[in-house]
């Protein structure tokens, strides 16, 4: 079990469905089973772990049914609590063990702030150097991607692994690209000081200078929803200072870009992700789209025939080009 | 006798009968082999045990998630021919358990729920019915468009809507949602599928709109649009709810602001909202209106109350409710992620997290009153004394509905009163449950206790079917209340779709 103990659980569920308006996998099937209150109702009704298999797996983990709930139900802790009594797909259980052996062989992490880049990240090498050069952080070789792989797939921690992993990181400054890994971490290391990739690139003067009125801004939800209260300012902020549409509802939930599950470690997008993607940018005419999380970028390629730039490529370009 | 709890009317506090599953597999078997899905599993069915009314209990034999006007028609053509009963939902946001069915097929329309065209030369848009609110709001958002009225609250649906009316803090300028629709397309009972308008089937829409889905079932829907503005929101603070509602009905009579309402923390502590759509309109209000009012600013209210309560120093406990209220609900109003350059971004995103977060619970208890102008008064203040009687705290929202001449036919026996002339008026009344443990009578006495208010007055309620049907008859009298029932007989002629909830 990940989460931490919960005040509210399925019981306290009103069934006043205002989780679904925000959950991409109910806006791709358009049906109550595969929605959070859906699987909240049906625990009520004793449906058991396996009744559920089909729903448990189709949930992306967004977390964006978590700050909407009015009962402060948390709703995607509960799906990855019942995710972990499910069998593991085989192909993830197999990722989960290379990133295993690959964190088991990395180098000690260098000393102070660190990047916790995550496999997206790490999977473009020249944008990893870029986000490391722009923030002026060096990246952990252990960055946790195992842990995330576990997290999501609801796969059993090893507490001595787990240990290890914090011991390296606590106390420092971290910037984490991995948005389950951040949610998380906020949980482990509860007074360290945590920024997701988006936050922190976002921050940068030479950056944010860069983001046009005409950009699209793609939030990663995950990091967003795990931080909502906090984060919401922040992006409100971004968003009257550069003029810039984004991703977000009128809850100001950020929808995903995709919409399968296991989006960051199934690169490939599936077709539910496409559908999601030309949703989030139906009658939006941008003239690039900025997104946070590089596994993001493909499924935006293949539904706009605009620019798709992650947040540290706007360093690289000339503000003049930018506002022309 | 009190006049507020009215003797000799049956109190109907249970759910209806449970239908008895004759045939059910047969009828199953029928609609597999035509490739209708119904889920049977208890975790599917237990969806829909309820409603937001929370004291209505009811398990469908099955499930059939609404996917297109064809598969609704072939559900309903079986569901004649088996004379199992059909009961349609949509957000489910009845409280008296009208989308609550016992036995038979739960018919989930939030299955329809797409988006079909949006025409911004005729400002029309063409949906699905199942559709929430919310959802038409956020496709047509993306077009600088919005719709024109609907229920504070994000998760009801656009058919269920027009099936019992739909009244936003707009409606004593625009009329209920209801007014809106200007075509649709009806599955009815034994499943043609029909287009009606009041040029086109006429008959059929004037009973299908605020019907209570008793003459079809709305599966598309063409509505009035219109550009969407940002509205710029005024609080007035009263210590009278008889003031308030007097220049809440000053300003709906002179059509001085876009969007009025009340809603109260307690008695003493009233809050009219009064809103614009654009600068000119708020402009003329200040000029014209403004000074009319009796209402304060929040600081001089604020001030006013503090008076209030130093001088009555054993009412203490009242006075730190009201500023705990205060404190938790007023932030969720103001918050700045929903306004921009001080005006709010969507009214029902604001107000419906509110009322979830700060009003909702398992169990929504909201008894209605719906009255003409001249009788709203007293049936607000008598409402109100019922509410004292029951609960330590509660609150009030009240509304104009403006009344369309024309509609006269579409509102014959629903939540507008046959009375009223130009504006209806509407009186929500809420406990706040606070975590007390209340018993399933005392609510429902509760409501009865309103209701028969409603009887009393000739009035009307926004929510006269499910558990109210009791009461149906007494408001509606036996004419007109025979004349429907035999048009619902020609044309649901096993009864099969929505029983048990009008007639
Ligand atoms: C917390 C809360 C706040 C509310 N605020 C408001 C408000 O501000 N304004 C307001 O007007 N109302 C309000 N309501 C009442 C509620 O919004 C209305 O009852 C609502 O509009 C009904 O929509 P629904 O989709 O939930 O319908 P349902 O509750 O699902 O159904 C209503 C009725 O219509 C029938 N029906 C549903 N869909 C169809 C269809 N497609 N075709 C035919 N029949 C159908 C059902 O069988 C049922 O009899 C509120 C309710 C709650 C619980
Ligand atoms: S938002 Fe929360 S309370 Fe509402 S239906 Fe979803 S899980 Fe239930
Ligand atoms: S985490 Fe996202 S996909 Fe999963 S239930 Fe919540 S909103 Fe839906």
């Amino acid at each position: 079990m990940y989460s931490t103990a919960h005040p509210r659980d399925y019981p306290a569920c009103s069934g006043c469905s205002l989780c679904r308006l925000v959950c991409p996998m109910w806006r791709h099937r358009r049906d109550p089973r595969f929605s959070p209150e859906g699987i909240a109702k049906a625990r009520q009704n004793g449906a058991g772990v396996t009744e559920l298999a089909d729903v448990l797996d189709a949930c992306t983990l967004c977390g964006a049914c978590d700050p909407v709930c009015p009962e402060d139900i948390a709703l995607s802790d509960m799906i990855m609590d019942l995710r972990g009594e499910l069998e593991l797909p085989p192909d993830l259980a197999v990722l989960q063990v290379g990133y295993a052996q690959a964190a088991a062989q990395a180098a000690p992490a260098p000393a102070g702030a660190l990047l916790l880049a995550g496999a997206a990240l790490r999977a473009d090498p020249t944008l990893l150097t870029q986000v490391e050069a722009l923030l002026g952080l060096r990246s952990a070789g252990d960055d946790g991607a195992d842990l995330a792989v576990a997290l999501e797939i609801g796969g059993d921690i090893d507490p001595q692994r787990k240990r290890r992993f914090l011991n390296a990181i606590d106390g420092r400054s971290l910037v984490v690209g991995d948005g389950l890994l951040l949610r998380e971490l906020r949980r482990w290391l509860p007074g360290a000081r945590l920024q997701g990739l988006g936050e922190a690139l976002g921050s940068l003067p030479a950056i944010r200078r860069r983001i046009a009125s005409t950009d699209f801004y793609v939030i990663e939800a995950r990091a967003f929803h795990a931080d909502h209260a906090r984060l919401v300012a922040h992006y409100d902020g971004l968003r009257k200072d550069r003029g810039c549409a984004m991703n977000l509802d009128l809850q100001r939930i950020a929808m995903p870009a995709r919409a399968s599950a296991y989006p960051a470690l199934r690169m490939g997008p599936a077709r539910e992700d496409l559908e999601q993607a030309r949703w989030l940018l139906q009658g939006r005419r941008p003239a690039r789209i900025v997104i946070e999380d590089a596994a993001e970028r493909d499924v935006l390629r293949r539904v706009a025939d605009v620019p798709v730039l992650h947040l540290a490529e706007l360093a690289a370009l000339n503000e003049v080009t930018v506002y022309a | 006798m009190a006049p507020d709890a009215l003797q000799g009317i049956v109190r109907q506090q249970t759910n209806p009968a449970r239908w008895n599953g004759k045939a059910w597999s047969a009828f199953v078997a029928d609609l597999q082999a035509l490739g209708v899905e119904v889920a049977e599993s208890a975790a599917t069915r237990g969806i829909f045990a309820t409603d937001a009314g929370g004291t209505a209990y009811g398990l469908p034999h099955g499930v059939v998630i609404a996917q297109s006007a064809t598969q609704v028609s072939a559900l309903l053509k079986a569901a004649q021919a088996h004379c199992v009963p059909v009961t349609v939902r949509g957000g489910g946001l009845t409280t008296e358990g009208e989308s609550v069915a016992y036995g038979g097929v739960l018919l989930d329309m939030t299955g329809m729920s797409r988006v079909l065209a949006i025409d911004p030369v005729t400002m029309t848009v063409r949906t699905e019915a199942g559709i929430y609110w919310h959802g038409l709001a956020e496709e047509l958002r993306r077009e600088n468009l919005d719709y024109l009225s609907a229920p504070l609250n994000m998760t009801s649906s656009v058919g269920g809507t027009l099936g019992v009316g739909g009244i936003d803090v707009n409606s004593a300028r625009l009329g209920c949602s209801a007014d809106q629709a200007i075509s649709l397309q009806v599955v009815t009972p034994t499943g043609e599928i029909v287009e009606c308008s009041d040029n086109e089937n006429a008959e059929l829409f004037q009973r299908v709109i605020l019907g209570y889905g008793q003459f079809g079932v709305i599966t598309e829907v063409t509505l009035r649009i219109r550009p969407y503005t940002p509205l710029r929101m005024h609080y007035y603070y009263y210590s009278s709810l008889r003031t308030a509602i007097e220049d809440l009905q000053l300003l709906d009579r002179n059509d001085a602001s876009d969007y009025s309402g009340i809603l109260t923390i307690m008695d003493c502590a009233v809050n009219l909202l009064v809103a614009f759509d654009s600068d000119e309109r708020e402009a003329a209000f200040k000029a014209n209106w403004q000074q009319r009012l009796r209402g304060y600013g929040e600081f001089g209210f604020a001030l006013c109350m503090a008076g209030h309560y130093a001088l009555r120093p054993w009412r203490i406990g009242e006075a730190l409710y009201l500023f705990r209220r205060k404190q938790a609900v007023f932030p969720e109003f103001r918050r700045p992620e929903f306004h921009r350059d001080g005006r709010m971004d969507d009214r029902t995103v604001v107000f419906s997290r509110a009322v979830w977060k700060h009003w909702g619970s398992r169990n929504m208890v909201i008894p209605d009153l719906a009255t003409s102008a001249d009788k709203f008064i007293e049936a607000v203040e008598r409402g109100n004394k019922v509410c004292r009687k029951f609960f330590r705290h509660y609150t009030l929202y009240c509304v104009g509905i403006r009344l369309r001449p024309e509609h006269k036919p579409h509102y014959e026996m629903s939540c507008v009163p046959p009375d009223a002339e130009g504006w209806a008026y509407g009186c929500e009344f809420e406990p706040m449950i606070e975590g007390e443990v209340y018993s399933r009578d005392h609510f429902q006495s509760f409501k009865n206790a309103i209701y028969d208010i409603g009887v009393d007055l000739g009035a009307s309620y926004y929510r006269f079917g499910g558990m109210m049907k009791g009461y149906i008859r007494r408001v509606f009298g036996d004419a007109l209340v025979d004349r429907h029932l035999a048009m619902k007989r020609q044309a649901d002629p096993a009864m099969i779709l929505n029983r048990d909830v009008i007639f």
